[in-house]
């Protein structure tokens, strides 16, 4: 595929342009927050940030969507559409490790035995352009460790590598080629190439985090009954923060609201760290402590994934460990679990 | 800083080699820099892990709460005779304590179902106001150097004075000293400056109905429902929270503006008089709400219109569940 160069101070002008004809979500400072959001007339996209707060999977898989509506009519019930049909996008300024996280759900929402049309239809219309992690820009970062790669192009369509005086736009699949128009007309040469893998090489050494996470999964096997899941609950505030803010969770509650004659059925994130997690209309729910969801989430990234999907559900972007309000740390309990 | 680590490890060992308690609550420090977290201490020999200083930010009354009720419902299922009690230990600073004594007073837990190592507080740091001061860049290491805090982050060395770190609650904290304890540890700390407790919160009083409503939904539209606030809330212990209730549901469960905004609104009245400013929900927040002007906008006219500071005795009730015939009655109508 395709390579171009562009001048560094020239990438702004091209996001701008790129939103000028399609809506372009960016990470924008909001307030103390980086976040992706729409990019609006006067929005400065960063393209020095570290990484979203905020992680881009709520483009596909959003905290509420309505799968359809009805009405209650004399005649029974109407039902019809849920959110219009999305638009063309371009979600730009993506982490490789994000970027990686849509790997990850196409292999849950877009499988033989199951095709989430409301997922699907967002992802085929939407153009992800990564930005490399030339510096891995967290302490905490461990995409290495799951199979990933700071300087990785898995998931992304365009990936941008910061070579220093300019960015080597690096056109991955068809989708990304469509937007090879912005990227001006200066072909990459094999020194920018060259310039590349020796940056990729350096990223890979500054990870400094390795945690055995594919070594676990043997161990999960076998210990699903065991003391350490009375170890690692006990201050979890059962908050979603974790689940929420991550780009590979994506458990879900359906809900119907109604008010009059019209309805709803809305497709809300849940999180296993809830008590409402799995609790059944009977009020029993067979993960009846923080202990069970804890072991859940746990389980569900190391174990029943690999399981289903030959993949681990972490793509080691660290949110969880920067933003649990009590540092329980996922990397600790992948150690832990590893010594059982 | 050493030495009162030291006495606390020390005393905590005690208690629990004297099984005077079950199991005990404190702090120890945390996998990322500048950072200390909850611990829970069965083994004596683990007392060592304990620390008290600037970075331990939840308020442990939470744990207490939890722990005591998983045990009673636990002993629902043993014969009476075969019940036991169990004692919880907890590190506690002015605002925990604060919160212990609203518990008893709730009746949620025995006096004898708790002991408090009491320690002093001098505030503690706020990590996002932290993590501002160093322009958000990635805290890679830190150190505490007297009243400074040396931190490294990817664009270099940084020396920032702690007090400009430390969050909104305790630069103006009227109870950093526990108000009850078992047993304390360290000297009084020096007070910190309540004077200036409602400063910011006049300022929005006077702000016309538009602006503040506007400074409402606003904050309001950075939640995202993950519930963080209230889990690490001492004072919210409802077994189900009416945002869990589903008949009927009284709130929706999605996006929607309205039912985040009646959520938070809900969450901050059943705070009336139940608040004790520890700051623990503004400071799990992941997406920086600003919770606190609104819960100390009600707390000081809870304390306006009843005298009443949450938690600050054992005597004083909370206004909300005695009765006072001279109780000012004025907002209720206008005659």
């Amino acid at each position: 595929m395709e390579k171009r160069l562009i001048k560094k101070d020239a990438l702004t002008g091209i996001i701008g342009k790129i939103a000028a004809d399609t809506t372009v979500y960016a990470p924008v400072k909001v307030e103390d927050n980086v976040l992706f959001k729409v990019l609006e007339k006067g929005d400065e996209p960063l393209v020095t940030l570290a990484n979203s707060k905020n992680a881009p999977k709520n483009f596909f898989f959003p905290r509420t969507e309505v799968m359809l509506r009805y009405t209650r009519t004399t005649k029974g019930m109407e039902f019809s559409g849920g959110e219009k049909e999305a638009g063309e996008a371009v979600l730009f300024g993506v982490r490789p490790c994000d970027a990686r996280s849509f790997v990850l759900l196409d292999m849950l929402f877009d499988q033989e035995k199951y095709k989430d049309p409301y997922y699907i239809d967002k992802r085929q219309k939407t153009t992800i352009v990564s930005l490399a992690c030339a510096h891995p820009p967290y302490a905490t970062c461990f995409c290495t460790s799951v199979d990933g790669n700071p300087v990785s192009s898995a998931g992304a369509d365009i990936l941008l590598v910061d070579l220093g005086s300019d960015y080597l736009a690096e056109i991955i699949t068809a989708k990304g080629e469509k937007l090879l128009k912005y990227f001006g007309d200066v072909k990459a040469d094999a020194a920018a190439d060259q310039k590349k893998e020796a940056i990729a090489a350096q990223a890979e050494k500054e990870i400094k985090v390795q945690i055995p996470a594919k070594a676990i999964k043997p161990i999960l096997d076998v210990n699903f009954e065991h003391p350490f899941w009375n170890t690692i609950h006990q201050k979890c505030l059962a908050c979603g923060t974790c689940t929420y803010l991550c780009p590979t969770c994506h458990c879900f509650d359906i809900s119907d609201e109604m008010k009059y004659g019209d309805g709803r059925r809305l497709r809300n994130w849940d999180s296993c760290m809830f008590p409402t997690f799995t609790k059944e209309t009977s009020g029993h729910n067979p993960r009846p402590s923080q202990k069970e969801r804890w072991r859940q989430r746990a389980m569900h990234k190391f174990k029943y994934y690999v399981d289903n999907f030959n993949a681990i559900a972490c793509v080691g972007c660290g949110r969880c460990v920067m933003y649990c309000p009590v540092n329980i740390d996922i990397r600790k309990i992948v150690e832990d679990i590893s010594k059982l | 800083m050493e030495n009162i680590d030291k006495k606390l490890r020390e005393e905590a060992k005690r208690l629990l080699e004297e099984k005077r308690v079950d199991v005990l609550i404190g702090y120890e420090t945390g996998t990322l820099p500048l950072t200390a977290t909850p611990c829970f201490i069965t083994n004596p020999e683990d007392a060592e892990k304990l620390v008290w200083n600037a970075f331990c930010t939840q308020n442990l009354a939470k744990f207490v709460h939890d722990l005591v009720s998983q045990h009673r419902e636990s002993q629902k299922r043993v014969k009476p005779e075969d019940r036991k009690k169990k004692v919880v230990g907890v590190v506690a600073r002015g605002c925990t304590t604060r919160s212990i004594i609203l518990h008893l007073q709730e009746r949620q837990y025995g006096r004898d179902e708790v002991v408090i190592i009491g320690v002093p507080c001098t505030g503690y740091v706020d990590r996002k106001r932290l993590s501002a001061l160093v322009n958000g860049e990635d805290i890679q290491e830190g150190a505490r150097e007297g009243d400074q805090l040396v931190v490294k982050t990817t664009v270099g060395e940084k020396k920032i004075t702690i007090k400009d770190a430390l969050a909104g609650n305790c630069l103006t904290c009227r109870f950093n000293n526990p108000i009850l304890s078992d047993v304390m540890i360290g000297e009084q700390a020096p007070p910190m400056n309540p004077d200036q407790e409602y400063v910011e919160i006049e300022a929005f009083e006077n702000l016309p109905t538009e602006e503040r409503w506007a400074y409402f939904t606003k904050e309001m539209d950075k939640c995202i429902r993950c519930y963080a606030c209230r889990q690490a809330c001492p004072s919210c212990y409802c077994k189900t929270c009416f945002v869990e209730q589903s008949q009927p549901q009284w709130v929706g469960l999605g996006e929607d503006t309205t039912d985040t905004q009646v959520f938070q609104l809900m969450r901050l009245f059943h705070m009336v008089g139940r608040c004790v400013d520890c700051g623990s929900c503004s400071s799990v927040c992941p997406m920086g709400v600003d919770l606190r002007k609104f819960l100390k906008k009600i707390d000081k006219d809870v304390f306006e219109l009843f005298e009443n500071r949450a938690g600050s005795s054992m005597e004083d009730a909370p206004p909300l569940s005695r009765f006072n015939e001279h109780d000012k009655e004025d907002f209720t109508f206008n005659p």
